[in-house]
């Protein structure tokens, strides 16, 4: 977060934007030392600011399906660390396994840690969300 | 190798040759124009980061600086950087500290010989890792610390004159702040505390098999740094649990959470930085004051404690704080990474750029703002004594200041009503950032104008001038509607531009018909120096706040802008700071649309470490308010 912080200044947007660019303190909805690793299918994405959202059908007992939310860093975290709003267009529908902190409401939300994408492409949400 | 792992280098080595013959070489497809055109903008781009990069710099580089008990400074070691969490060796001869490297976004653990002010460095962290928290063993043989490798935080450790590889001694589940190695070597202590409360750990060192961490204390209230008496039986912490932060000892109990009563070693506030000395009769912290205090302690037979007195107390301008300053084990050494000065002085200028006044004496000052009549400016101000960011109102004319508010909590962003009687600003309490409003001379109740999502912050930015909207940003731009009867905690922000760029800063136009707003859209901000915000302009309809009115936006500048607002009076005017800190103007019509005229230079800020905001700007254009850097010991 401090690297995040610092790059706002540099980036000239602290007076303009104020100190919320992080939107929320991710500590408030999500327990960092409560993760789970899951895999499932891709069924939406939603690229936008102030987060990202993954959702993932992932099977749960007896073939019954538990979708999850997966909420992630805005898409300009990702502008330079290779990663696309196309590649989660080529992965919708497809399989993604995925790693989280959950929610501190036990609802099936999480907060991004990494990724895998269907081509192998490693997604990781660090150090942002570490 | 097993044959998975052939089987994938093989085929990545494939995919790789095959991406590197199908791909088209650099320009490819593009006429020699359009090639000179984009390595021109890619240039500037790279010149543009470069130099804000260089500005973070200058605005956050630390001097390593070595003070007595007396708060005399004895030496200063290396060069200005971004130095945090500063840590004697035991010997205090040498000293470790977590150095920033903004353009690689990493930060690595150096070590400082104090004497000849070398340094060798102890960890190379790879692309956005880093390496922070250190703490010395007993001995000043090796270095504890915490780090992010491959996406996962870890206790390592590694030979303090660099040599070897680190080892890893624990791997985190989560997140946690190394904050002491025990004089007896045995332990590591870290805590991990968020706003879901905090809980401190030690960490054995001499286990067999896998190490597994104490759980010390836990409480559903902040815990940090804590640290453990030298005879190890009492272990020291910070923690808010009376509402603010205080210093706190309880009994350390080797076999799992302490249950016995603690006791507050700090009488007046403390931030933290809590040490005891080698032979655990002194302890010293950080007062809410940020004085260095000492107490005289004793640990057996029973716990006493002293009363608390200070060392000495650091100039204003140096903003000491838990994660910048250390003491040496025997309590006769402190050091500090000592920030530029923060001192400003509240300046108006006239358009040309000429000083008209000054305002009031020297402060900690940060977003000034001028009352619609231009005879008061709000400003959010650091109190020296208490370290809170309040809101005050200072009188043009005389200088007299009246504080509209005093409380513990984070205060920022004043905007001023319409009228000027009244100032509405961000106070965070708790998991909550709100808006509310107060009288411009702190006089009568405060109220909550509107509350939003826990632990979200609030970048706001503007109060339309019927009273009847509020706009903030999150990266999204939002709209608040102030309808009449409706409770504060039953209103809800609008998403009035939600995308994928960053959006934020808005200032309705004085009719109430456009709103003037930030966005990235143009020059994406990458978090590592790259991008900027140009202004735009919208229709909004306040019958119809869901969404921007009919229409494209309109971009206003071009290159970033940092600050802009309306000429209140008539809205003829827009003014905004570039990234090179140049005031500049132009003409614009709303009526019966948006039109922009041709930006002109009014004047350029001596300083790129002003205290700047848009409502720094007088009603009629003609007068500027800013927090102008003065030299240290100004006051």
């Amino acid at each position: 977060m401090t690297s995040r912080i610092c790059a706002l200044v540099a980036a000239g947007l602290w007076v303009a934007a104020g100190a919320a660019w992080a939107h929320h303190n991710m500590s408030a909805l999500f327990d960092f030392n409560n993760r789970v690793s899951l895999t499932g299918t891709l069924t939406k994405y939603d690229w936008r600011n102030p987060h990202i959202y993954l959702t993932v059908d992932v099977k749960g007992d007896k073939d019954s399906v538990e979708t999850w939310q997966v909420e992630g860093p805005p898409p300009s975290f990702f502008r330079i660390r290779d990663v696309t709003k196309d590649d989660f267009e080529n992965a919708s529908g497809k399989t993604v396994m995925f790693e989280a902190s959950r929610a501190r409401d036990g609802s099936r939300t999480g907060l991004l840690r990494v990724m895998t994408l269907p081509n192998g492409k490693l997604v990781s949400a660090c150090p942002q969300n570490c | 190798m097993k044959k998975s792992a052939r089987i994938a280098i093989v085929t990545m080595t494939a995919a790789l040759a095959a991406a590197l013959m199908l791909a088209p070489p650099p320009g490819w497809g593009q006429s020699n124009n359009e090639k000179t055109q984009a390595t021109d903008d890619e240039k500037a781009k790279a010149a543009a980061k470069a130099k804000q990069i260089a500005r973070a710099f200058e605005a956050n580089a630390r001097k390593l600086t070595i003070y007595d008990r007396q708060g005399k400074v004895v030496a200063t070691v290396g060069p200005r950087a971004i130095y945090n969490t500063p840590v004697f060796s035991p010997d205090a001869k040498r000293v470790v500290v977590a150095k920033a490297d903004l353009e690689k976004e990493i930060q690595d653990l150096w070590v400082f010989d104090i004497a000849t002010g070398t340094s060798i460095q102890l960890t190379f962290d790879k692309a956005r890792e880093n390496s922070s928290a250190p703490a010395w063993s007993p001995d000043g043989s090796r270095i504890a610390y915490v780090a992010l490798r491959s996406g996962a935080y870890g206790l390592y450790q590694k030979a303090s004159n660099g040599q070897g590889g680190e080892e890893l001694l624990y791997k985190l589940p989560g997140v946690g702040t190394l904050t002491d190695w025990s004089q007896d070597g045995r332990y590591l202590t870290y805590h991990s505390s968020d706003l879901g409360g905090g809980t401190l750990f030690a960490l054995p060192l001499e286990t067999k098999g896998e190490r597994k961490p104490i759980e010390a204390f836990r409480s559903s209230k902040q815990l940090l740094g804590m640290r453990l008496s030298p005879d190890g039986r009492f272990m020291s912490y910070t923690s808010n649990e009376s509402g603010k932060n205080e210093i706190y000892v309880r009994p350390f109990d080797p076999a799992g959470s302490s249950t016995a009563a603690a006791r507050q070693i700090s009488d007046q506030g403390g931030q933290g930085m809590a040490f005891w000395r080698r032979d655990g009769k002194e302890f010293y912290y950080l007062g809410a004051d940020r004085s260095i205090m000492a107490v005289s302690v004793s640990t057996s037979p029973a716990l006493e404690i002293g009363k608390p007195r200070v060392l000495f107390h650091p100039a204003e301008e140096i903003a000491v704080a838990p994660g910048t300053s250390s003491v040496s084990r025997d309590g006769e050494r402190f050091v500090i990474s000592v920030p530029p000065s923060r001192l400003r002085q509240l300046t108006i200028l006239d358009r040309q750029g000429k000083v008209v006044k000054t305002v009031g004496e020297p402060g900690v000052y940060f977003q000034p703002a001028f009352s619609p009549d231009g005879t008061r400016v709000a400003v959010g101000r650091n109190d020296p004594k208490t370290g809170n960011n309040d809101i005050w109102t200072f009188d043009v004319a005389t200088g007299k200041g009246y504080a509209v508010t005093n409380d513990v909590w984070p205060d920022n962003s004043p905007i001023w009503s319409a009228d000027g009687k009244q100032l509405a600003y961000v106070s965070t309490r708790e998991q909550y950032s709100g808006i509310y409003r107060k009288a411009w001379d702190g006089s009568g109740q405060e109220e909550l104008l509107f509350r939003y999502t826990p632990g979200a912050g609030v970048g706001f930015s503007d109060w339309s001038q019927d009273g009847k909207f509020l706009t903030f940003a999150t990266g999204v731009l939002l709209i608040v509607p102030l309808r009449e009867n409706e409770k504060a905690l039953d209103r809800k922000a609008i998403e009035w531009i939600r995308d994928e760029n960053n959006e934020g800063g808005g200032r309705f136009s004085p009719d109430g018909r456009f709103l003037a707003y930030g966005s990235d859209e143009a020059d994406p901000v990458d978090f590592a120096g790259g991008g900027s915000l140009d202004v735009y302009v919208r229709p909004f309809d306040a019958s119809k706040p869901e969404a921007p009115g009919p229409g494209p936006a309109v971009r206003v500048t071009k290159g970033g802008a940092q600050i802009f607002g309306w000429r209140r009076q008539d809205g003829k005017e827009l003014i905004y700071m570039n990234r090179d800190f140049e005031l500049m103007a132009l003409d614009v019509t709303t009526a019966p649309t948006f039109r922009a005229g041709t930006p002109k230079l009014l004047f350029k800020l001596a300083s790129p470490q002003t205290a700047i905001s848009p409502d720094g700007i007088s009603r009629d254009g003609q007068r500027f308010v800013f927090g102008m850097p003065v030299a240290p010991g100004a006051r």
